[in-house]
């Protein structure tokens, strides 16, 4: 990794509220033009990580590199930084037009390129309705932001802050608010945005769809510490550790020891993996998709069960799936995903394949250790 | 039943005691003694003597509005800024003296300022020249700022701890200096609080009666007392309800006014 190609850096980042830590020595960088995703459950710390580089909270300790300079101290409003905050935060009392216009007219004649106050008043219009045609909105200038929709209120409040044409913008849960559908959409608008403008977005979100719909690189955090960087498929695909696991998509975790390389064994059942490198009779973590269980014949699967449940998804069948490890009704519930509908009642046989089987490090404490190569992200 | 026939008490309260005393006060202030029709008594009040005591009115009354509305703000703004936590015990203590009689009140703030009272009895005690407080129009105006400021702190008070703090991040946000946060967003926003705020403290102080002649010895007349003369040591309640008309007009007029500022009327003006 070129080390110019850095625009944000954090360095052992610890921050307190009173007693309690809510960061724990964070680590991580963000490229330019990246659309970087942090993502983890409420109370993550992903928020406080948002404002420490918004400016609005001090880290406790360590620091915040921008393009290679520290930002410790530095105000929000001398960073080349614009925040989309979740609640909007209009202006209630300035109309469409001047809510966008906002940031501009702080400026002087000179900060926008032009020499008169005339040209000034030009120069902002012209950026204002730059700014509402990307976000569709022209037309509204006039309107009162109270009249406006949840959804228009969040396109105002991103164009707000685009307009003063950031570096970075940092986007908390922007989209929190606005029902599935409307939120799909934006979550594809904004995506378009970026690309188009080319500028880095720092988004938050507890909602692991949105984050692998979104984002070039993913931030899982819990506890206050970073779990795991990385690009989307690498995260979904091969999470660090049974939280990531857990948090980013649905899965069935399992104890198990890893018995040598590539054999481990859980549910009292031997299995091939892929996996190496673990000490003999490790006791691990093993991660198995609900979509990765292949649903067999009675008796010829790898694990015999009944069908608890079945829900109906859309795209496929959600079954839980009692094994018959310990005796009659004693065993553990899998969850299942398949095309093919088995009745409640219906002894089936479950089959995994060897690349399907995911064995992770158990964490050490109770409250998920972090993954040590923190910095470690794909080009 | 209709959901507004749950208003009717507060109707026929309103007609019993707010339309039909308005009634009287029309009639008396356009009849004489005898109850013949005339306008005699608006052509007496006319006079330089009754419209000097009318404009003292206003202006005391504009004069206390200002002070308390520059005393207001910042108490108010300090009270509702986030990193005070004591702010509940503190409003409260502010309202206390609402719940005392203003008259109470203003017999204790004399006691205070007199001239043989508790402050010059002890600037004379540590060797300082006492002064003259009662019976300028200095005092009047304290005892008025003293009785109205609540109503000017409160209302602004409830206006600035509404008020989203999300907001005040994204002035900073997009380039406000601290200073320009306050001018830009916080001042504007809290305008509605302002209004009601001044509304509150301009209608009851220009029509301060007992304040001003208890603070001035009598020194200084407003139009309150005037209507309190009329109607009660005068009783000539034909030129008091006259009085007490002009007084409505005008207190409408300005209220009114204040609808220019506030266009949304989110702050309780007339119309």
């Amino acid at each position: 990794m070129i080390q110019d190609m850095r625009l944000i850096e954090l360095k052992g980042v610890c921050k307190n509220f009173g007693d309690t830590q809510v960061l724990h020595d964070v680590d991580l960088y963000i490229r330019k033009c990246e659309f970087i995703t942090l993502l983890g459950p409420s109370g993550c710390g992903k928020t406080t990580l948002l404002r420490i580089i918004g400016g609005f909270e001090m880290p406790s300790s360590g620091e915040v590199l921008f393009e290679g300079k520290d930002m410790t101290g530095i105000p929000p409003y001398k960073r080349r930084i614009n925040t989309v905050f979740q609640k909007y935060a209009l202006f209630n009392h300035l109309n469409v037009y001047d809510n966008i216009a906002f940031g501009l007219n702080l400026k002087t004649p000179e900060q926008l390129g032009v020499q008169t106050k005339k040209e000034k008043k030009e120069e902002i219009a012209r950026r204002v309705n730059r700014m509402l045609k990307l976000v569709k909105m022209e037309g509204y200038e006039k309107r009162s932001t109270n009249a406006l929709s949840g959804g228009q209120q969040q396109r105002i409040a991103i164009a707000r802050a685009l307009v003063n044409e950031p570096e970075v913008l940092l986007l908390d849960e922007p989209l929190g608010a606005l029902d599935l559908k409307l939120r799909k959409e934006m979550q594809l608008e904004l995506k378009a945005m970026q690309q188009q403008l080319g500028i880095t977005f720092i988004y938050v979100t507890h909602d692991q769809e949105e984050a692998l719909t979104m984002s070039d690189t993913i931030a899982v955090m819990n506890g206050g510490r970073i779990q795991q960087i990385g690009d989307p498929k690498g995260i979904y695909d091969e999470p660090k550790n049974a939280f990531v696991a857990d948090f980013i998509g649905e899965s069935n975790i399992v104890d198990g020891v890893m018995l040598q390389d590539d054999l481990v064994k859980f549910r009292d059942t031997e299995f091939q993996c892929v996996d190496e490198g673990f000490d003999t009779n490790e006791p691990v973590d093993v991660v198995i998709r609900p979509e990765d269980i292949m649903i067999v014949g009675e008796d010829v699967g790898m694990l015999s069960g009944t069908v608890e449940s079945v829900i109906f998804k859309g795209v496929h069948y959600e079954m839980m799936i009692r094994d018959e490890i310990g005796g009659e009704g004693q065993g553990m519930l899998w969850k299942v995903h398949s095309t093919t509908m088995q009745p409640v009642g219906t002894r089936v046989g479950m089959t995994i394949v060897p690349y399907n089987i995911h064995i992770m490090h158990k964490a050490k404490t109770a409250d998920a250790e972090p993954v040590s190569e923190t910095g470690d992200k794909e080009a | 039943m209709k959901r507004s026939w749950y208003a009717s008490p507060y109707a026929l309260w309103m007609v019993l005691f707010t339309v039909v005393p308005l009634l009287f006060v029309c009639y008396y202030a356009f009849t004489d003694a005898a109850g013949a029709f005339t306008t005699a008594n608006f052509t007496k009040i006319a006079q330089p003597m009754y419209l000097l005591v009318l404009w003292d009115s206003l202006r005391l009354a504009v004069y206390c509005t200002a002070l308390c509305l520059l005393i207001g703000y910042p108490t108010a703004y300090f009270l509702a800024s986030r990193d005070f936590s004591r702010a509940q015990s503190l409003v409260v203590l502010i309202l206390v003296p609402m719940w005392m009689n203003f008259l109470l009140r203003t017999y204790a703030m004399m006691t205070l300022l007199e001239d043989n009272g508790v402050l010059n009895t002890l600037l004379r005690s540590i060797g300082l020249p006492g002064f003259k407080l009662i019976g300028t129009e200095g005092a009047v105006l304290l005892g008025m700022v003293y009785n109205y400021l609540p109503f000017m702190v409160l209302p602004i008070y409830t206006v600035l701890k509404k008020m989203d703090y999300s907001v005040i991040e994204a002035a900073e946000d997009l380039g406000c200096s601290p200073i320009r946060v306050v001018s830009r967003v916080v001042l504007p926003m809290s305008i509605p609080g302002v209004v009601s705020g001044i509304t509150m403290v301009f209608m009851p102080a220009v029509t301060t009666f007992s304040i001003s002649r208890l603070m001035s010895s009598g020194m200084v007349y407003l139009v309150g007392d005037m209507i309190e003369d009329y109607f009660i040591s005068m009783n000539n309640r034909n030129v008091g309800s006259s009085i007490s008309l002009v007084m409505l007009v005008l207190i409408i007029l300005s209220i009114g006014f204040l609808r220019k500022v506030d266009p949304d009327n989110q702050g309780g003006g007339l119309w």
